[in-house]
């Protein structure tokens, strides 16, 4: 025992002689400093980057008052076996669609949203939203909902809605 | 001297990031006015004519020149003329591909708001007939 505490003496004081304290502090600030800052850099510009179409989220995807909805006409396919990006089995996604923009409250921009109905089977029926911000008559078809979009798919009976992100709206 | 590179640096900066905008306002009347039917790609489907490698063909001849500004989704869109030209603009250089002719003038905003003066109302029949036309003149 007696050799392990004379053993760890000699050690720390060799220690307590080679380095002072202050050293050791810059060395650990130095590298959490640096270490903090380094990783950082590319990550967060990576990060930044991919984030300028994708907008900060809140809201219920199945609920009308759900900021991507605010030009939608239809049944929500969210409740219709589907989701706010994706037809639900069975029914084929438009590819012709009407383009609007919805402002999200929660990051204060404004996002260019396409409606694409899914097409060939018979009205959904559930959660039917109809808020039409932005709606046009039908002498602007493209920024009329009344009509069906069921166009350029094989069947043209009307299922529901989604809401895909195209895109952040320019602003000048 | 280093105050001029310094000057200089910024009045270029300052071009590329207008030139920028320009790009990015075409794209984003692009995705509101023309996408809906001819896709993000310029594709087209169904009926709705494919822009994608094909649009440039129309530049072959003045009457093809102006018809994309004279077709109905031109001619009566929402946007004034300097920006139905930057978009047009836009559409030929994205999608034209190797259809664009090397003698290509770019649309101005004042050749533009000549043109949708006369919007087409029968479009099929007079599309065939300067596609027609632009093939007869190549060969």
């Amino acid at each position: 025992m007696k050799l392990f505490d004379s053993l760890f003496e000699k050690r720390t004081r060799q220690l307590a002689q080679c380095s002072s304290r202050r050293g050791l502090l810059k060395s650990l600030g130095g590298l959490l400093v640096g270490g903090a800052a380094i990783p950082l850099l590319p990550v967060a510009r990576a990060a930044a980057a991919e984030g300028a179409a994708r907008p900060l989220e809140e809201g219920d995807p199945n609920s009308c008052d759900y900021w991507r909805y605010c030009a939608v006409d239809g049944f929500l396919c969210g409740c219709c076996g589907g989701s706010m990006n994706t037809c639900p089995p069975g029914t084929e996604m438009s590819p012709i669609t009407w383009i609007g923009t919805c402002h999200n409250p929660v990051d204060g921009r404004h996002y260019v949203i396409s409606y694409n109905d899914c097409c060939g089977k018979s009205s959904c029926g559930a959660c039917l939203c109809v808020r039409d911000e932005g709606d046009r008559p039908p002498y602007r078809p493209d920024k009329a909902n009344d009509i069906s979009w069921c166009l350029g798919t094989r069947s043209a009976a009307y299922h529901c809605t989604t809401a895909v992100l195209v895109g952040v709206a320019f602003e000048e | 001297m280093r105050p001029l590179f310094f000057t200089l640096g910024l009045m270029l900066a300052g071009t590329a990031a207008t030139a920028d905008d320009d790009v990015r306002r075409a794209h984003y009347n692009y995705q509101m006015f023309c996408q809906g039917c001819h896709t993000p790609d310029g594709s087209g489907a169904g009926d709705v004519p494919r822009l994608k490698g094909q649009v440039g063909v129309f530049l072959n001849s003045q009457a093809g020149q102006e018809f994309l500004v004279r077709v109905p989704g031109a001619a009566t869109s929402a946007l004034d003329n300097e920006q139905l030209a930057e978009l047009l603009n836009w559409i030929v250089r994205e999608f034209a591909g190797a259809s664009i002719p090397a003698n290509w003038r770019p649309y101005s905003g004042r050749e533009v708001g000549a043109l949708r003066k006369q919007p087409l109302k029968e479009v099929i029949r007079y599309r065939g007939q300067i596609l027609a036309d632009i093939a007869r003149a190549r060969h």
